[in-house]
């Protein structure tokens, strides 16, 4: 017994120097030790960092899981409330009444949270994007430099595009939620422009995946002066897109199961942009009989 | 549609249910299922809307899964007792089986997901073949086989679907996902009563039918698709407006209108049963329908909408006589008077 301890430990010393060639791999899950593994931490310059297992990331204790059920069961009480009083939590006679409703506006740093920017970052492009609370946190603004410059990666023809859309409406326990807005017929935005053309989009998040492309585009061209203006965009003017090609087979959007909205720069125009947005909302105009605006004839007439 | 592919798939529709309904074997029967889901998938995407392909395929989906369950449920049945006879279904795991295929192919809860968004992505008048004629052919099986299921999962099955057919329909603002929810909530009464006295699902379902079909052939008159537009339609079709209301509360059940009978009938036929808790319980679910129903009919006639409407084609209907509507309408909200001849005839 005691002779085999001298013998581990021999081995254990002498592994310091070298390894012994037939003991080692014999011996080395024996001896393996704290004075052994001191001595192999040492990384040559150059050689790859020591890989950390993933287990020792684990945190074990409970307490996050325990917080986060209690915030979405929280989330799921409010949410039964909700469905008692009415549509979207509010009276069921305000749902049937109301004419206008601001889904979006910018006063605290909680709402532009509610916003993800992005550009031609993601493809190697070189445009810069930045959202902030206008002045007297009345507002946001969007703003940033477009550089049309295409990335050298071989295969990118096109580039230049800044965008902002609007994060998807969560329920408890991360389910996916919609707007209903088939009670309104136009967008109702108060924004202050630089004068360059901007495109809506509204992507209303389909089952399959199939029609996951699919996105509802209108242009908003914004006028640059110093004053505030607010652009009416009737939903009947949409169309229908699909990864940025105009489909054949167009239809008017419907509007019970909205899910983002986003606006996006990308008219090839190099230099910097602006736009101030102070709220988004969306408006029931009675005056707008139009029910779309493309292809209102009969594509295959019976001869 | 092309008046030639109409035809045929209004021929298949009446063929598969007739096949279905006729049919002493379970390969007959499972054959008139998938005619009918067949036949329906032209319907339901002809308008090429990507909600329209969605609720195909959503529809195409169950139903298959369903009739392959069905299938291998009178298989599992034939392996056992040799036999392929509807009526003589006596293995335990194919009855199983077979309630869940049929709880699928009905939309009952918990299955009941694919039936509201169906019924959203077709239009009003697939919609109503989907609520009515698609529901005879596995209404007809689970009556030929009532008698060998298991009364406490169809107690259970018919209690969770008047609850979330109540609870869900509470603030929806589509009417066809109203209609959806209504829908799952009458084959819950139907599906209570159908171990103890098969006759009365018969009656519930053929009332059903009749008060649905009013109210889809009324909503498709005036072309609407959503509660707003269903408000505003009182100053061009007045008459219809107060029809569809008292058709609304008649599904409902509310006494003297015809609805009442069915409920009537069944909590009779529970309370003879001894299952006086059962016909409590499923009586206070069904007031959660005949609250957003009530809601329904106080807004549009007693809080007056807004006048004028940016719908362009509401005033212009599309039949100015409609003889269906107005049979359906008058015997969905005066048949109960007739009770004691109808029982008698059960």
């Amino acid at each position: 017994m005691a002779l085999a301890v001298t013998l581990l430990n021999s081995t254990c010393l002498r592994s310091r120097c070298y390894r012994h060639k037939v003991l080692q791999p014999l011996l080395g899950t024996v001896c393996v030790d704290s004075v052994s593994k001191c001595s192999s931490s040492y990384r040559r310059p150059g050689s790859q960092p020591e890989v950390i297992p993933s287990w020792r990331n684990i945190d074990f204790s409970f307490k996050k899981g325990f917080n986060a059920l209690k915030t979405q069961l929280g989330l799921l009480k409010k949410e039964t409330e909700d469905h008692l009083v009415g549509p979207d939590g509010h009276s069921f006679s305000q749902y049937l009444l109301e004419q206008t409703k601001v889904m979006w506006e910018f006063r605290t740093q909680e709402d532009l949270n509610k916003w993800v920017i992005s550009s031609d970052v993601e493809i190697g492009g070189k445009s810069e994007v930045y959202l902030k609370l206008g002045r007297n946190n009345q507002g946001a603004m969007l703003y940033g430099i477009l550089n049309t410059e295409v990335p050298r990666d071989g295969e990118t023809k096109y580039s230049g595009y800044c965008s902002m859309r609007a994060k998807p409406a969560v329920g408890s326990f991360a389910r996916k939620k919609y707007y209903d807005w088939s009670n309104f017929n136009c967008l109702y935005l108060r924004v202050r422009g630089d004068g360059r053309a901007w495109m809506v989009n509204i992507y209303t998040d389909p089952y399959f995946s199939h029609q996951k492309d699919d996105l509802y585009n209108y242009f908003m061209f914004t006028r640059g002066g110093p004053y505030w203006e607010e652009i009416k965009i009737p939903f009947s003017k949409f169309f229908l897109s699909s990864r940025g090609r105009v489909q054949d087979d167009q239809h008017p959007i419907w509007l019970d199961k909205i899910s983002t909205l986003g606006f996006t720069l990308g008219d090839k125009v190099d230099g910097p942009f602006q736009l101030e947005i102070d709220f988004i909302g969306l408006l029931n105009d009675r005056a707008h009989t139009e029910e779309f605006a493309y292809e209102t004839y009969e594509r295959n007439p019976r001869i | 549609m092309n008046p030639h592919a109409k035809l045929i798939c209004t021929v298949s529709l009446i063929m598969g249910t007739s096949i279905t309904i006729s049919s002493n074997h379970w390969i007959l029967a499972w054959t008139g299922l998938e005619i009918n889901t067949l036949a329906i998938i032209p319907l339901i995407s002809k308008s090429h809307h990507p909600r329209a392909i969605e609720a195909t395929i959503k529809y195409f989906l169950t139903q298959s899964t369903a009739s392959a369950l069905i299938l291998f449920s009178s298989m599992t049945n034939a392996w056992s007792t040799g036999q392929w006879d509807i009526t003589q279904l006596n293995h335990p795991t194919s009855c199983l089986m077979l309630t869940m295929a049929i709880a699928i192919k009905l939309g009952l809860v918990p299955f009941h997901f694919w039936f509201p968004e169906v019924l959203q992505g077709s239009s009003l008048i697939t919609a109503l073949l989907l609520s009515t004629l698609m529901k005879l052919p596995p209404i007809t099986l689970l009556l030929l086989t009532s008698q060998s299921l298991n009364t406490t999962l169809l107690t259970l099955l018919a209690i969770s679907s008047t609850l979330i057919g109540g609870w869900m329909g509470l603030n929806q603002t589509q009417t066809r996902k109203i209609l959806a929810f209504s829908s799952i909530s009458h084959l819950g009464w139907m599906i209570m009563i159908i171990s103890y006295n098969p006759q009365l699902t018969i009656l519930t379902f053929i009332l059903y039918t009749i008060m649905t079909s009013t109210v889809f052939l009324s909503l498709a008159q005036i072309k609407v698709l959503k509660l707003s537009t269903l408000l505003i339609s009182w100053t061009k079709t007045p008459m219809l407006n107060a029809t569809v209301m008292l058709t609304l509360l008649s599904l409902a059940g509310l006494p003297p209108l015809t609805g009442f009978m069915p409920k009537w009938l069944i909590i009779q036929e529970l309370t003879k049963q001894e299952m006086t808790p059962m016909a409590t319980i499923i009586t206070m679910l069904s007031l959660l329908s005949l609250f957003f129903y009530l809601r329904l009919a106080y807004h549009s006639t007693i809080t007056l909408p807004p006048n004028s409407s940016n719908h362009m084609k509401l005033w212009r209907t599309n039949k100015t006589l409609n003889t269906p509507t107005a049979i359906l309408t008058a015997l969905s909200t005066t048949l109960l008077p007739l009770s004691p001849l109808i029982i008698t005839m059960l």
